[in-house]
């Protein structure tokens, strides 16, 4: 507990590259695609905003970068005021919308070109920083080819290049995988890890793929129909759904009423189901458990014939929170129940 | 601190001039392309309405008469086009990608307007070869020349301006192709582009007076045929004010698009 709240001391002392607070955005036509969210990103953090279509993913990210006006709440972007110092916000960001945005009529050199001058770099160090960034994405051999012959992943490269030629403190990428193939996924991944460790760019990226957010992400918010039903690392959060579940199927000699008869002792987990034959175990750290296990049932004279582990996996996650969120009120008891469970844990 | 933002200001403007101009030299076949149709103006058009007496002043053929006319016309596609072009960039997500730079976005709206002059420019080139090369008798006076091209510069960034206030109100690409045609045709015959005001109907008159394609045909017929330069202060001046309001209207509508 004392470590945790340690920690969570620490965490207030770090400083803020996005702070949001009561943020709500309803459209002209009476839609509500933001419904009061708040969340905060850390210096240097990867922040992952998760949610499935329409959840009101872009909508955040088009006030964050100025695009549009939020209708109440407030949002703060490297320490400047979304409101109050648009133009500062812009020079400090880059964006990669979610549509594809490189001119393809023009040279990939003379893209960042483009940027670069609309961003006021120096004339003196704006050469140096476009081949530089070309080279940073691997497109320095290309650098003169229109951009209308690029591959997807390659365009999305293109675009990251642009958002390197300004140096930005905040890197903001709207599903920046979004009709890649496996690999040109995976390297957009690696790049956006590269750049936030070289460049300490904090990033956010909206993502309805989980298996990239929980490889990419230090912090995750869920979002569903214009409101956040939970934050929190990867890790935790698949934690929340329930940990980890042991299967053990107990060797054909076992007599099948000792078998149900059996109880395990609280630390190693506890036994969800039972058929007299197969155990499922719920535990939390299931490689730990499983000798433990073995060696428990081997002193009750059982053997296992077939064990398997099966961890849960961000889309559980986000399958419980995106979809409790659609009940706000008893969303929200839940959300506070986890974190108290959260806590916990920790402690 | 006021002066930088000017030089700021100025240099976004050229920024999305110079693309422009790097765009048609990787790919100049749609200026080709776009000087078919003024060929067949004048040709086919002005030879056969050339028999008709009275249609251009004395001393001038008809071809002359309208060249000037057929050369505004073709600025006037490039400009209108410019609108549909804006949605396409909006649709892609460069638009959004051009506003979310420190940039003002009347910067952009300015230098998208200058895109479309740019492309006036070569446009103008193009027909002015184009009549060279059809033998019809201009005043080729390099300086006449000039004044033509800073005009047509001006007339596109006007239409265009006025198409990208359209594109902030229609929002699709469709409605914009839909209007796109629905105005350049009536924007090119109620003005003094291939007949004299006088000959129109009086209520005719007063539309062609209020539209500004009137003053740019006025202009260039001055500077490329008559070389009477009385009316061109006027001219200039009623071109200078549209392409004012319509420029800040745009900068001010714009954000109705990305919405
Ligand atoms: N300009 C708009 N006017 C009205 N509703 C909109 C507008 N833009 C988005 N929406 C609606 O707001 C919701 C959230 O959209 P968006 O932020 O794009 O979600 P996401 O990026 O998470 O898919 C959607 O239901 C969408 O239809
Ligand atoms: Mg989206």
């Amino acid at each position: 507990m004392l470590v945790r709240e340690a920690e969570m001391e620490k965490a207030r002392n770090v400083p803020k590259a996005i702070s949001v607070k009561n943020l709500t955005k309803i459209y002209g036509n009476g839609f509500k695609a933001v419904d009061d969210i708040s969340f905060e990103v850390n210096e240097g953090e990867i922040f992952g905003l998760l949610g499935p279509n329409g959840a009101g993913k872009t909508t955040t990210i088009k006030i964050l970068t100025t695009m549009i006006k939020q209708t109440s709440g407030s949002a703060e972007v490297a320490g400047r005021n979304v409101n109050a110092n648009p133009k500062e916000v812009r020079q400090v960001v880059s964006y990669v919308p979610q549509a594809i945005s490189v001119d393809g009529d023009l040279s990939a050199y003379e893209n960042l070109l483009v940027f670069g001058k609309l961003f006021y770099v120096n004339r003196s160090d704006l050469n140096s920083r476009i081949e530089s960034a070309l080279e940073y994405m691997g497109l320095s051999e290309r650098k003169d080819d229109l951009a209308k012959h690029f591959s997807g992943g390659m365009m999305r490269r293109l675009e990251i290049a642009q958002a390197l030629v300004n140096r930005p403190k905040v890197m903001i990428l709207d599903e920046p995988s979004l009709g890649l193939d496996p690999s040109s996924k995976k390297q957009i991944v690696d790049y956006i890890k590269k750049v936030n460790k070289e460049f300490q760019t904090t990033v956010l990226i909206t993502t309805h793929d989980m298996m990239e957010a929980d490889e990419l992400c230090d912090k995750i918010a869920i979002m569903n129909a214009g409101r956040i039903s939970i934050i929190g690392a990867p890790q935790e959060l698949k934690k929340s759904v329930g940990g980890d579940v042991i299967t053990i199927t107990l060797s054909k000699g076992s007599s099948v009423t000792q078998v149900l008869g059996i109880s395990i002792p609280l630390i190693l987990g506890n036994i969800a189901s039972n058929d007299g034959s197969t155990l499922k175990i719920v535990c939390e750290n299931g490689e730990h458990a499983i000798p433990r296990l073995l060696e428990y049932f081997e002193k009750n004279s059982l053997s296992a014939d077939a064990i398997s582990l099966s961890k849960p996996t961000l889309d559980d996650a986000f399958m419980k929170y995106a979809k409790a969120s659609l009940d706000s009120s008893r969303d929200y008891g839940d959300t506070r129940a986890t974190r108290r469970s959260f806590a916990r844990r920790s402690g | 601190m006021v002066q930088n933002q000017v030089v700021r200001f100025a240099s976004s403007v050229l920024t999305l001039g110079e693309m422009e101009a790097r765009k048609i030299r990787h790919d100049s076949t749609e200026l080709w392309m776009r000087a078919i149709q003024p060929a067949l103006w004048l040709t086919v058009f002005g030879t056969i309405l050339g028999a008709i007496r009275g249609l251009a002043p004395s001393g001038y053929t008809y071809t002359q008469y309208i060249a000037p006319g057929v050369l505004a016309q073709s600025v006037l596609f490039v400009a209108i086009f410019y609108g549909i072009l804006i949605v396409w960039e909006r649709d892609f997500g460069l638009l959004t990608k051009l506003l979310s730079t420190p940039s003002p976005r009347s910067s952009i709206i300015v230098g998208k307007a200058l895109a479309a002059g740019v492309r006036g420019i070569f446009q103008g080139i193009v027909i002015v070869a184009l009549a060279l090369i059809l033998g019809i008798n201009l005043r080729f006076d390099i300086l006449d020349v000039l004044g033509v091209l800073v005009v047509a510069v001006l007339f596109a960034m006007c239409f265009a301006s006025l198409s990208m206030i359209l594109a902030s109100l229609l929002k699709t690409r469709d409605r914009m192709m839909g209007i796109g045609q629905a105005i350049t045709m009536p924007l090119f015959f109620a003005s003094n582009a291939i007949y004299p005001i006088s000959l129109m109907p009086k209520a005719l008159q007063y539309i062609a007076l209020g539209n500004p394609m009137t003053y740019v045909v006025d202009a260039m017929r001055a500077m490329l045929l008559t070389g009477n330069y009385s009316g061109l202060p006027t001219d200039i001046f009623a071109l200078l004010i549209s392409t004012t309001i319509m420029i800040v209207i745009a900068s001010l509508t714009l954000k109705r698009l990305i919405e």
